[in-house]
C-alpha cells in the first residue's frame, strides 16, 4: 500500500532527460603578431575531464596559404565550426579566385559565431595571418563573435597563465621606461617555447606537444616541440 | 485585432524583418544556411536544451564555461557645442580581464556614433546591422537619416529579441536637421531621449560626477574635461571599468575623435591637481 | 514603482502621472511622458515594462488612427478601452506578453467623459478615479474620503494633490515631479508639471 505523503505512481512527474550539449575538452592556443610574420601555436592535448583522449590533436587549422585559426574549447563545436568555415571560404576562392585575406576570415568568424547566439558555439578562437600590407596579424574572438585585433594573446584552458607572460614579455605592461620594439621571430618562438613549458607544468589540460606555425609570406611552416607527457 | 486584421496586420514578428519565427530567420538552420550568407539564427529546438545551453552561462558549478566579454561605463551629454561621448575600454569575462583596449565607440557613419555596454558581440553586431540600414535609408531617400529614426530601427530590432537574454545599452548619438541628438536605447527595447546619460555598471559614478558640474553653457575644453573625469572616477571605483579613456565630440560637420587617455595617467594628474588645490 | 491617477470629474478626465524613467536604481530621466494621445479627445496613461509600454501603446495609438481614417469617424472611449483590452488578452496568451498597465481617458458625446483601468491580466473597469501602482496603497483611502461625484477641475485638483502630497511623504520611493492632463469636450489639455512640497518630518 503506497504510503502517506507519497504521491501515487499514476501521479508522479513525467521521466525528464537532462541532457547538456556541451562538454570542455581542454586546449590551449596562442598567436603573436610580428613585423612580417604571425605565429600561432597550440598544445596537442585532447581531453575530457580526468582522462587524455589524445596526444596527437593540435587545435591549429591552417584554412589558407596565410590564415590559421586557433580554435579550442568543446571538440564537438570545434569540428563543426573548422569544417563550416572550410567550405566557405573554399566557395570564396572558387568564386572570387583568390584565398580570403585575414582580416576578411575574421570579420566572417565573427557573424558565423554571432548566428549562434542563441545556441553558442562553446569555442575560444583566434585567427592569425597576414593583413593586406603583409605585416602580422592576430584576431581574438569571444565565443559569440565579439572580436579584436590584438598582437598577442592566449585562449583556452592555460590561458589565465599564459597571458599575463605575454603581457610582461612582449607587451611591457606597466613597466615605467619600457620601449615595445617589434620582435625577431627567433626570439618570439623561445618565449612561446618557454610559456607553454611552465603552462604544461601546472595546467592538467596542457601538454603532451607544441605545435608552432609560422606565417611569412612565403606560406606557413610548423615545428613540432615537446611537451611534458604526463 | 480585428482592426488589423481587416488591414492585413498582424499582431506579433511575422511583418517583422528580424522577428522570430519559427519557419522564418529564425529555428533549425539548414546545411546550406552554413554555407551562404545567411541570416538564419540557430535556436535550440525544446526547452529542455534551452535549460541545459542557459545552465554553461549561468552556473557555477559547471564546467563548461560560456562566459561573454562584457562592456561597462559609458556616457555622452549634449550641451552647447553638440554631443561629447566618453567610453572607458574594459572588458571584462567573468573576473577576469579579456581586453584593456576594447573600442566602446562604435561609428556607424560620419554623423551617427553608438557606445557599447553589456554584451560586446550583441552591441558590436547590431549596431552594425543599425549601420546597414542606415546606409540604405540613404540611398533610398538622399538623406542622412535623423538620430530619432535610427535610434528607433535599433529599439525596434533588439525589441524583437526580447526575453532572450540579449544584453545590451547603447546610447545613439548623431547630428541631424534638428541638431545634436541624444538617445538611450537598450535591450529591453527602452529608448529614450535626453540630455545627459550614462551606461554600465560603472554608470553611478560616472553620474555623481556628471551631475556636480553638467550645465548646458560649458565650454567645449570644460565638457572634454567633464567627460574624461567621469570615466576617470567610474573606473576608480568600478573593477569592471578601466583602461583607457576614449573620447567623442559630436559636431554639425559630424563626429570627430578628440582624445585617448590612459587612466593611469589622468590619475597622477588628477592626485597632482588635488595636491596642487589643497596648498 | 511607477504612479498613475486618474480622477473623473463632472465633465472631464484628469490624468496625473510620474515623470521617472528608471532603470534598475538609477533614474535616467526626469521629465519623462507616459502619457499617449490616441485621439483628440482620448487619451492613455502607461507604466509597466520597459520596452513593452512603448510598443504596446503605440501600436494601439496607431491602430485607434487608423480606424479614423478608415471610418471617418472616431472610437469611442468605450469602443477604444475595448478594444485594448481585447488586445492585451490576447497578448497575454502568447509567448511573450506585454506587461503594462493603463488608465484610458475619453469624453464622447453620447457618454460624456470616462476613465477606464486597465492591467497587464487584461482586466478592465470602468472607474470614476482609479490609481496604478504603489502609489495606490497611500492615495486610495483619500480618494475613497474625498471624492465627490461631481467635482469641477478645482476641486479634482485638490485632490490629485491631496493623493501626490501623501504618495511623496509616506512613500520611500522618489517619484519627481507629476505631468497633468485633461480630457474635457474641447479635447487634451496640458496642465503642466506639479512638484508637491518638500516632506516634512512628522
Amino acid at each position: 500500500m503506497a504510503q502517506l505523503g507519497q504521491p501515487l505512481s499514476d501521479y508522479q512527474r513525467p521521466h525528464q532527460v537532462h541532457f547538456s550539449p556541451y562538454d570542455f575538452n581542454g586546449g590551449t592556443v596562442l598567436a603573436i603578431a610580428g613585423e612580417n610574420y604571425a605565429l600561432i601555436a597550440t598544445d596537442t592535448r585532447l581531453s575530457q575531464g580526468f582522462s587524455i583522449h589524445s596526444r596527437e590533436s593540435p587545435k591549429t587549422y591552417s584554412l589558407s596559404e596565410n590564415t590559421v585559426l586557433g580554435c579550442c574549447g568543446f571538440h564537438g563545436d570545434v569540428l563543426t565550426l573548422t569544417k563550416t568555415l572550410g567550405a566557405r571560404l573554399q566557395i570564396f576562392e572558387k568564386e572570387h579566385n583568390k584565398p580570403m585575406p585575414t582580416p576578411s576570415v575574421a570579420a566572417m568568424l565573427s557573424t558565423i559565431l554571432y548566428y549562434r547566439r542563441f545556441f553558442p558555439y562553446y569555442t575560444h578562437n583566434l585567427v592569425a595571418g597576414l593583413d593586406e600590407e603583409g605585416k602580422g596579424c592576430v584576431y581574438s574572438f569571444d565565443p559569440v563573435g565579439s572580436y579584436e585585433r590584438e598582437v598577442y594573446r592566449a585562449k583556452g584552458s592555460a590561458s589565465a597563465m599564459l597571458q599575463p607572460l605575454l603581457d610582461n614579455q612582449i607587451g611591457g605592461k606597466n613597466q615605467q621606461g619600457y620601449v615595445v620594439q617589434p620582435m625577431p621571430l627567433d626570439r618570439c618562438i623561445a618565449v612561446v617555447k618557454d610559456v607553454f613549458t611552465s603552462a604544461a607544468e601546472r595546467d592538467i589540460y596542457t601538454g603532451d606537444n607544441i605545435l608552432i606555425s609560422v606565417i611569412t609570406k612565403d606560406g606557413l611552416k610548423s615545428e613540432k616541440f615537446p611537451l611534458r607527457k604526463d | 485585432m480585428a482592426l488589423a486584421s481587416v488591414c492585413g496586420f498582424k499582431l506579433g514578428n511575422e511583418n517583422s524583418y528580424f522577428g522570430l519565427d519559427v519557419n522564418g530567420p529564425m529555428g533549425v538552420p539548414t546545411w546550406d544556411d552554413a554555407l551562404t550568407i545567411s541570416e538564419k539564427f540557430t535556436v535550440p529546438c525544446d526547452i529542455d536544451l534551452q535549460s541545459g545551453i542557459y545552465k554553461a552561462f549561468t552556473d557555477d558549478d559547471s564546467k563548461v564555461k560560456i562566459q561573454f566579454h562584457h562592456g561597462t561605463t559609458t556616457l555622452a551629454f549634449r550641451f552647447k557645442h553638440g554631443v561629447i561621448v566618453a567610453v572607458d575600454s574594459r572588458a571584462t569575462a567573468g573576473p577576469s580581464i579579456e581586453s584593456q583596449t576594447v573600442k566602446k565607440v562604435i561609428e556607424i557613419n560620419p554623423y551617427l556614433l553608438g557606445t557599447m555596454a553589456g554584451g560586446a558581440a550583441d552591441c558590436m553586431f547590431w549596431e552594425r546591422v543599425l549601420a546597414r540600414q542606415c546606409r540604405i535609408y540613404e540611398l533610398r531617400n538622399k538623406e542622412r537619416i535623423s538620430v530619432a529614426a535610427a535610434s528607433k530601427l535599433l529599439a525596434n530590432i533588439v525589441y524583437d529579441y526580447k526575453g532572450m537574454g540579449l544584453s545590451m545599452g547603447t546610447m545613439i548619438v548623431g547630428w541631424d536637421k534638428k541638431g545634436p541628438g541624444l538617445y538611450y536605447v537598450d535591450s529591453d527595447g527602452e529608448r529614450l531621449s535626453g540630455n545627459l546619460f550614462s551606461v554600465g555598471s560603472g554608470s553611478v559614478y560616472a553620474y555623481g560626477v556628471l551631475d556636480s558640474v553638467y550645465h548646458w553653457d560649458l565650454s567645449e575644453a570644460e565638457a572634454y574635461d567633464l567627460g574624461r573625469r567621469a570615466i576617470y572616477h567610474a573606473t576608480h571605483r568600478d573593477a569592471y571599468s578601466g583602461g583607457v579613456v576614449n573620447l567623442y565630440h559630436m559636431k554639425q560637420t559630424g563626429w570627430e575623435k578628440i582624445s585617448q587617455t590612459d587612466t593611469t595617467e589622468l590619475h597622477y594628474q588628477y592626485q597632482a591637481e588635488k595636491e596642487k588645490a589643497k596648498k | 514603482m511607477e504612479c498613475l491617477i486618474g480622477i473623473q470629474g463632472k465633465d472631464f478626465v484628469l490624468l496625473a502621472t510620474d515623470t521617472i524613467s528608471a532603470r534598475s536604481v538609477v533614474a535616467m530621466k526626469d521629465d519623462h511622458d507616459k502619457m499617449y494621445k490616441l485621439s483628440d479627445k482620448l487619451l492613455m496613461a502607461v507604466c509597466g515594462e520597459a520596452g513593452d509600454n512603448i510598443q504596446f501603446s503605440e501600436y494601439i495609438a496607431k491602430n485607434v488612427q487608423l480606424y479614423k481614417m478608415k471610418n471617418g469617424y472616431e472610437l469611442s472611449a468605450h469602443a477604444a478601452a475595448n478594444f485594448t483590452r481585447r488586445n492585451m488578452a490576447e497578448s497575454l496568451r502568447s509567448s511573450r506578453s506585454h506587461l503594462v498597465n493603463l488608465l484610458i481617458a475619453g469624453y464622447d458625446n453620447e457618454q460624456g467623459a470616462s476613465l477606464y483601468f486597465l492591467d497587464y491580466l487584461a482586466s478592465l473597469n470602468k472607474m470614476p478615479f482609479a490609481i496604478h501602482g504603489y502609489g495606490s496603497l497611500f492615495a486610495l483611502s483619500i480618494m475613497d474620503k474625498y471624492y465627490q461625484k461631481d467635482l469641477d477641475l478645482a476641486g479634482a485638483k485638490d485632490l490629485l494633490m491631496k493623493c501626490i502630497t501623501e504618495i511623496q511623504k509616506r512613500f520611500i520611493v522618489n517619484l519627481g515631479k507629476f505631468r497633468l492632463r485633461v480630457v474635457d469636450k474641447d479635447g487634451i489639455h496640458d496642465k503642466g508639471m506639479i512638484s508637491p512640497e518638500p516632506v516634512k518630518a512628522a
